[in-house]
C-alpha cells in the first residue's frame, strides 16, 4: 500500500465519520496518515540522530580539518586550502601504503570468501555433529581482534612462538615471522582465521538454494562440481557480491597490522613492518604519532571517495553476473 | 509552507529538525562534560586527573577525599582523549606527562600553566627541596631546564644506567661491570655479544637491552655523551651527520644489527624489559634505578641483580641524564586550579610520594624523601650506593619544543629498520632521518609561532 493509497483510505466516508467522532470527543484531529508519518519518524529518529551526530558531524569536521594545518593542540593553525590534498598526491609513502592496501584487499577478500564458502559447503552436508563443527568453525570470528592479534603475535614470535618451535623441532631454522617479508603472510592468516564470518553468511545463502534444483540437476546427470558451478554459485551470487563489497571496505580499513606490531604505543604505529604498512596505518601515524590532523583527515576523505568509486565499479562490473532470485510478478 | 498541528512533518523538515536536535544534543553533551571539573574552591570539590592506571591507586583517591575533602576523578591517560579535551576547552585539571619531552612541547604551545606562583606560596613543595630533575619541567621559551616550572616529576631514574644479572655473567664467564666507573658503550656491546645465547636461529637469552625510554631521548642523550648535541642551538633542527650524533647512531644501529637484544627488528614480545629480565632471558637491562621496584620483591632475582653506571663513549664526557621525569602538569584552561594544586601538593609531597619513595620505583623528586629509599637488604644498600654516586653526573639534556618525542620515534621506526637489517648505510640513514624529522620540526615551529 502506497502513501497515496493510505491517504485515500483516510478520505473514505468511514474514516471521516471516525474523525468526526474524535472531534466530537474533544480530541485533536489526527489523520491515520499523520499518525503513520509520526510513527515512522519516531521509530527512525534514533538512527537518524545517531547518524547525524556520529557520522555526518565527524565527517564534516574531518573535511574542515583537511583544509587546515591543525595539530590538535597548537592555537597557531592556518587554512591551507587544498594544500593537504596536493601534498597527498605527491607523497610516495601515501601511494605505497595505498598500493599495499589495494593488494591486500584483492588478495584477502577472495581468499576469505573462498575459504568461508568452502567451509560453508562442508558444514552444509548432513554429517554427524554438524552443529559442533559449525560452532567450532565460527568461534574464531567472535574472538575480539585485539585478542586474536595478541594470540597471533605470541604464536609467531621469532624467539618464543609455537610456529618456530615446530620448525626448529623438525630441524629447520627459525623464521622472523613478524618482520619483512613474512609479516604479510601472518596478516593474511589472521584474516583467514576469521573466515567463520563469511562462512555463516554463505551457509545462510546455501540453505536458501532450492533443493529441487539440485535434485533436477542430479537426475539430468550433472556432476557435483557442475551443480555447484551452475546452480549454487549463481544463486549465491548476491551473497557473494555483498561479501565482496563489505570485505573490500573492511580490508582497506583493517587495523590488524597494528595489533601485530612490536610496540603498542603511539609511535608504535610505525613499527609495523613495511609489508604491512597499509593505508590505515599511514592515517593512524599521521593523526596520532605525527599530530598532523589536517593531512590525516585529507587522507581519510580520499579513502572515502576511493571506497565509493571501488564500490560503484564492483556493482557495475558484476551487474551482468549477479543473479537476483526474485519473482518477476512481484514487480507488477 | 508551514506545518500545522496534526499535519505530517515533511521529510526535509524532519531532517532539518534532526540536525538541529543533533547540534542541540552535542551542545547538551558538551555542557554535561563541562560540569565534570567545574566548581568553586573549597571543600567538597572535584578534580579531574588524567593518569595511567597505577599512578594513583583507588585507595589513595579515597584517602584524598577524606584528607583533602577533594573528590578526584581519574581519567585514563590517552593522548587522543587529551587532545579532544583540550580542543573542546574542557581539559583535565592535572595531566600525566613525561617531563623530558612533554614539558617544552606543551609550554611552547601555551597550553600548560606556569606553576611558579603556586610553588612560591606552597608550604609542601619548597623550591630548595626540589631535586634538580624537576628542572626538566622548566622551559624559558627556548631552552628546557630554565625558566618557569610547568610541572613536576613524581620520581625519576638516570635512564642510561643498567641492571645486570650476575648469574648470566657467571654462566657466560664474563666479568662484572664495575659499579663505580662506567663501561664504554663499546665494552657494553662486547659484553652483550658474549652473553647472548642462541639456538637454531632463535635467541634464548638476550645479551642486553639498550633502547632508552624513547629512541629520540636515547639518541639525544647518547649524542650528549659523545660530546655533542642532536639539536641545533635553537632546537629547530636535528643533525645526525655531526660526528657525535653519527657516533651515537652508529652504535645504536650496530646494537640492533648484531641482534644481541630487543630492537625494532627483534622485538621483545613482553613489550618491555621487566618480565624478560625476571625470567632470566635478559642479562643486562638499560632500565635505570626504577626497575628496582620490580626486582626487590623477587627474592631470587634481587640478590643476583646489580646496578651499573651509565656507559660513556671513550674520551667523551660522563653524562647520566634522566630521559623521563614523568609527572603531572596543569592545563592553562583547567577549571579548578586551586583544588588541582592541592592535589598536586598531595601527590608530590605527601602520602603517595612517600609510598613511591619507599617502594623502589624511582628516586624521589624531593630531596627530603631520599631517606625513604629502600636500603634494608645488602643488595639494596649496594644499589643505592651506586645510584647515589651516579647522581653527581646528572644533567638535563634539553629536548626540542617543536615536536613530540613520539613523532620523532615514529619517523625513526619507519626509516631505521632498513639500516638495522643492513640494507642502508648509517650515513644514508642519517641523511634520511634529518630530512624527515626536520620537515616535521619545521611544521612544529610554524605551529608554535
Amino acid at each position: 500500500m502506497t502513501v497515496d493509497q493510505i491517504s485515500s483510505v483516510a478520505d473514505r466516508p468511514g474514516a471521516a465519520a471516525s474523525a468526526g467522532r474524535a472531534q466530537a470527543a474533544g480530541r485533536p484531529r489526527t489523520s491515520m496518515t499523520a499518525r503513520r508519518h509520526r510513527a515512522f519518524y519516531m521509530f527512525t529518529s534514533p538512527w537518524i540522530i545517531g547518524f547525524l551526530l556520529l557520522t555526518i558531524t565527524p565527517m564534516a569536521y574531518a573535511l574542515w580539518l583537511s583544509f587546515t594545518t591543525f595539530d590538535g593542540i597548537s592555537p597557531h593553525w592556518r587554512y591551507v586550502g587544498l594544500g593537504n590534498y596536493r601534498e597527498l598526491l605527491n607523497d610516495p609513502v601515501t601511494w605505497d601504503a595505498l598500493g599495499r592496501a589495494g593488494l591486500f584487499a584483492v588478495t584477502s577478500v577472495p581468499l576469505s570468501i573462498i575459504a568461508g564458502l568452502a567451509l560453508a559447503v562442508l558444514i552444509n552436508r548432513p554429517v554427524k555433529a554438524r552443529g559442533l563443527f559449525r560452532t567450532l568453525l565460527y568461534l574464531p570470528a567472535v574472538v575480539p581482534p585485539v585478542g586474536a592479534g595478541l594470540a597471533f603475535k605470541s604464536l609467531f614470535d621469532p624467539n618464543s612462538g609455537a610456529a618456530n618451535g615446530v620448525l626448529t623441532f623438525f630441524g629447520f631454522d627459525a623464521v622472523g615471522w613478524l618482520g619483512d617479508p613474512y609479516a604479510r603472510y601472518v596478516l593474511l592468516m589472521t584474516v583467514l582465521w576469521t573466515a567463520g564470518n563469511v562462512m555463516i553468511i554463505s551457509l545462510a545463502g546455501l540453505q536458501d538454494v532450492p533443493r529441487e534444483l539440485h535434485e533436477a540437476a542430479r537426475i539430468d546427470g550433472a556432476s557435483a562440481w557442475r551443480t555447484f558451478r551452475s546452480i549454487t554459485v549463481p544463486l549465491l551470487s548476491p551473497v557473494l557480491l555483498f561479501q565482496t563489497v563489505t570485505g573490500m571496505i573492511a580490508s582497506v580499513q583493517t587495523i590488524m597490522p597494528l595489533l601485530l606490531a612490536p610496540l603498542g604505543d603511539t609511535s608504535g604505529i610505525t613499527t609495523v613492518p613495511q609489508s604491512n604498512y597499509l593505508y590505515m596505518m599511514h592515517v593512524f601515524a599521521q593523526y596520532f604519532a605525527l599530530g598532523r590532523y589536517g593531512y590525516a583527515s585529507a587522507l581519510l576523505w580520499v579513502l572515502f571517495v576511493l571506497i565509493l568509486i571501488a564500490t560503484g565499479l564492483i556493482f557495475k562490473f558484476t551487474s551482468g553476473v549477479v543473479f537476483y532470485n526474485v519473482d518477476p510478478e512481484a514487480k507488477k | 509552507m508551514h506545518s500545522q498541528a496534526g499535519a505530517p512533518v515533511s521529510r526535509r523538515r524532519f531532517l532539518a529538525l534532526s540536525a538541529g536536535g543533533a547540534v542541540g544534543g552535542a551542545a547538551a553533551l558538551s555542557g554535561c562534560a563541562l560540569q565534570v571539573s567545574s566548581g568553586v574552591s573549597g571543600s567538597g570539590e572535584n578534580v579531574t586527573v588524567m593518569v595511567n592506571s597505577g599512578d594513583i591507586l583507588p585507595e589513595q583517591v579515597k584517602q584524598a577525599q577524606e584528607d583533602l575533602g577533594i573528590k578526584i576523578a581519574l581519567v585514563k591517560f590517552d593522548i587522543t582523549k587529551l587532545i579532544a579535551m583540550l580542543t573542546s576547552g574542557n581539559p583535565p585539571d592535572l595531566v600525566r606527562g613525561v617531563g623530558a619531552v612533554d614539558a617544552p612541547f606543551y609550554a611552547a604551545r601555551d597550553v600548560a600553566e606556569n606553576l611558579d606562583p603556586y610553588f612560591a606560596r606552597s608550604s609542601v613543595l619548597k623550591s630548595d627541596d626540589l631535586d634538580p630533575v624537576n628542572d626538566l619541567w622548566r622551559f624559558d621559551g627556548r631552552t628546557q631546564g630554565k625558566g618557569p616550572r610547568y610541572g613536576m616529576a613524581k620520581d625519576f631514574s638516570q635512564d642510561s644506567m643498567f641492571w645486570y644479572d650476575t648469574a648470566a655473567f657467571d654462566k657466560g664467564g664474563v666479568g662484572y661491570p664495575p659499579e663505580t666507573e662506567p663501561v664504554t658503550y663499546e665494552e657494553w656491546l662486547d659484553n652483550a655479544k658474549r652473553l647472548v645465547q642462541r639456538k637454531n636461529g632463535q635467541t634464548t637469552v638476550f645479551g642486553g637491552s639498550f633502547n632508552g625510554l624513547t629512541r629520540s631521548t636515547l639518541l639525544a642523550t647518547m649524542t650528549a655523551s659523545a660530546g655533542g648535541s642532536l639539536f641545533s642551538d635553537d632546537f629547530s633542527r636535528v643533525d645526525f651527520t655531526t660526528p657525535e650524533a653519527r657516533k651515537a647512531l652508529t652504535w645504536y644501529i650496530d646494537y640492533c644489527r648484531t641482534k644481541v637484544g630487543p630492537s625494532l627488528i627483534q622485538p621483545d614480545p613482553n613489550g618491555w624489559d621487566g618480565p624478560t629480565y625476571q625470567a632470566g632471558r635478559l642479562a643486562m637491562s638499560n632500565a635505570g634505578y626504577w626497575m628496582g621496584g620490580m626486582i626487590y620483591p623477587d627474592k631470587k632475582l634481587a640478590p643476583v641483580s646489580r646496578l651499573a653506571p651509565a656507559p660513556v663513549f671513550a674520551g667523551g664526557p660522563r653524562i647520566s641524564a634522566c630521559q623521563g621525569g614523568t609527572g603531572l602538569w596543569m592545563p592553562r584552561r583547567a577549571k579548578n586550579k586551586d583544588a588541582a594544586w592541592r592535589v598536586f601538593e598531595w601527590f608530590f609531597g605527601e602520602e603517595p610520594a612517600r609510598a613511591r619513595a619507599s617502594g623502589g620505583w624511582g628516586i624521589p623528586t624531593l630531596k627530603s624523601l631520599r631517606s625513604l629509599m629502600p636500603d634494608q637488604e645488602d643488595y639494596q644498600k649496594r644499589v643505592l650506593k651506586v645510584q647515589n654516586n651516579e647522581l653527581k653526573h646528572f644533567s638535563v639534556v634539553s629536548f626540542t619544543p617543536y615536536t613530540r618525542a613520539d613523532a620523532i620515534d615514529a619517523l625513526f621506526n619507519q626509516i631505521a629498520p632498513a639500516a638495522m637489517n643492513g640494507q642502508l648505510s648509517v650515513d644514508t640513514l642519517a641523511g634520511r632521518l634529518n630530512s624527515a624529522i626536520n620537515e616535521q620540526m619545521k611544521r612544529g615551529k610554524e605551529q608554535v609561532g
